[in-house]
């Protein structure tokens, strides 16, 4: 069996040195991120999957830019993040289009943000040629709030693609979503992405999410990154095709057994207590 | 899909309407006098009325196929047959403070220049100092909704100032500004400016800040922001609370224009009362119940043409 994509002679793309970050209010401070360091090449799919509170989504906002880092820095390129840009394309898991656009004026907002010099024509096209990759062809002219949350995550990734970035950071995108509709969605997460060549960091707390897209996965407990796992199978990877195999159950089971390491851990702490 | 064919229950409804339209109108024609002192007018003013509310009503209630819109021309009807019947029957005695229907309406023959004259006075300063309160508001609004330090000095304030009924201002503008133009453009911009800069700075902060984040790391800076990202949010809400806004305008104006104007229906109410004529009182008082229902009309058409999402 052919293995995953061999990236270990890329360049760096991103650097996450020694990051910490805490959370402040007049009470109390909570450690989120206590030291932590990562390389992620360029052309690379990430999954960071975690519980929930375990600083994930915080160490995704450090990579857009809306935090900023108590200690420590990131490098994307080798040059600091100062803050967000649209160098780094973001799909929120809440819902984020702009309610006051139809969907090809979302993307259309994207690609105008790009700074890339396009005329309007080019603009125009490259907008339905989004919405057609994400399979939105048909409700170019509508709202927001005449889309199902399934579309709505399908304009945002078209969005966020629009902007042309070398990265593309997601944070738990399909959190919301039905089962169906979720598969659907990550396997065109998946092909986009490969086609496009995007560096990917990929927040999410659903183990075989994390199987199906990354190149790596990169568990995370509070505050620390626990490990990082190689994902050695095929592209193009199909859920059905995968399940049941041996390799897959393997790294099913590996994941588990760390995923849940530090939650028996704290529990011996309570027991031995 | 508009429907232009009723449902034959409502024919019911829309028949009974024409038959009282018809009674409004055979009674006005043919019922007599049956006391000598009261006053005559032609009625020629008052069928047009009649005539047009007709019109109004039957396409109104083949575009909108609702039931509501036949009751109310019932109610309208036999209003009018009531008063009509309790006027010529001399069941209404007093003469000055109760005219006929046909006397109220001849006003709008006897007097079209002053009444329209006035009602253009009115209007115009109703678009300056209502233009200005919403753009000025607005832009104000805006700001103070982005920035904390600029919201944490103006809220307070404003708390204060929309406590105060803004006609109360009226009395000493009159007196500070040369003409009565300015000082009632400056009423109604008070009426105005402080409830829209308020309605701003409430829908800035009920932004979903996913949006927010979403347009910064699209690289939308502080400028674009206001611009692009929190001025298109907020505008449904801001055109819809145009309706309300210029009904409190509108009252401030006539108000204002009671108090000391020159022009304006306002004023022709208030000079046609000191000249003790309480069917011009009522006619410029109808007229300012059509212009207010005219201009709701209007915003409520251009409301639902521009609005094309809802938060």
């Amino acid at each position: 069996m052919s293995t995953g994509r061999d990236l270990s002679n890329r360049p760096n793309k991103i650097q996450i040195k020694d990051v910490s970050f805490d959370y402040i209010d007049k009470k109390s401070r909570f450690l989120a991120l206590d030291h932590v360091s990562l390389d992620i090449k360029e052309g690379e799919f990430i999954c960071i999957l975690g519980s929930s509170g375990c600083g994930k989504s915080t160490l995704l906002g450090l990579l857009n830019g809306l935090h900023k880092a108590k200690s420590g820095e990131i490098l994307l390129d080798g040059t600091p993040i100062a803050g967000p840009g649209p160098d780094r394309a973001v799909v929120f898991q809440q819902y984020s289009l702009f309610p006051w656009l139809t969907a090809k004026e979302n993307i259309l907002f994207g690609i105008k943000q790009s700074g890339k010099k396009y005329t309007k024509r080019e603009r125009l096209a490259k907008a339905d040629e989004y919405l057609k990759n994400v399979g939105l062809a048909g409700a170019a002219g509508k709202y927001p709030n005449q889309l199902s949350g399934g579309m709505k995550q399908r304009v945002a990734v078209a969005r966020a693609l629009a902007l042309e970035s070398d990265v593309l950071l997601l944070d738990e995108p399909f959190g919301a979503i039905d089962p169906k509709l979720r598969l659907e969605l990550q396997e065109l997460v998946s092909s986009l992405c490969t086609q496009a060549k995007k560096t990917v960091v990929f927040v999410t707390h659903d183990i075989d999410e994390a199987i199906l897209l990354a190149d790596r996965i990169v568990v995370m407990e509070p505050g620390k990154i626990r490990t990082v796992l190689d994902v050695e199978l095929p592209h193009p990877r199909k859920r059905d095709k995968l399940v049941g195999t041996i390799e897959y159950e393997k790294l099913h089971r590996k994941l588990i057994s760390s995923f849940y390491a530090h939650v028996e851990e704290n529990i011996d702490a309570e027991v031995a207590l | 899909m508009k429907k232009y064919i009723l449902e034959p229950k409502m024919y019911i409804a829309f028949g009974i309407v024409t038959l009282l339209f018809v009674i409004n109108i055979v009674l006005t024609l043919t019922f007599p006098y049956f006391t000598a002192h009261k006053a005559y007018y032609d009625s020629a003013a008052y069928i047009t009325v009649l005539i047009i509310a007709y019109v109004v009503y039957a396409i109104s209630v083949h575009v909108t196929g609702k039931k509501s819109t036949s009751d109310i021309a019932i109610v309208m009807y036999a209003f009018f047959i009531l008063w009509e019947c309790s006027y010529k029957t001399g069941i209404v005695h007093n003469d000055l403070l109760i005219p006929s229907p046909e006397g109220l309406f001849h006003v709008f023959v006897e007097k079209p220049a002053e009444i329209g004259a006035d009602v253009l006075g009115s209007l115009a300063l109703l678009f300056w100092g209502f233009l200005l309160a919403i753009i000025l508001g607005t832009l104000l609004g805006l700001l103070a909704g982005w920035i904390p330090r600029v919201r944490e000095v103006l809220l307070p304030i404003s708390n204060v100032i929309t406590l105060i009924p803004p006609l109360m201002f009226s009395a000493y503008f009159i007196m500070i500004f040369s003409t009565f133009r300015q000082a009632a453009i400056t009423v109604i911009f008070f009426a105005v400016f402080w409830p829209t800069f308020q309605g701003t700075v409430a829908r800035v902060g009920q932004i979903d800040k996913a949006i927010i984040e979403a347009a910064k790391t699209m690289g939308v800076g502080t400028g674009g922001m206001v611009i692009k990202v929190i001025f298109p949010y907020c505008l449904p809400g801001i055109i819809k609370s145009i309706s309300k806004s210029l009904r409190g305008a509108f009252m401030c104006l006539s108000g204002a224009e009671m108090l000391g104007m020159n022009l304006g229906i306002g004023y022709f109410v208030e000079k046609y009362k000191s000249f003790a004529d309480y069917r011009c009182v009522l006619a410029g008082i109808v007229t300012v119940g059509v212009i207010t229902t005219l201009i709701d009309l209007i915003v409520n058409k251009v409301e639902k043409t521009v609005i094309k999402w809802e938060a």
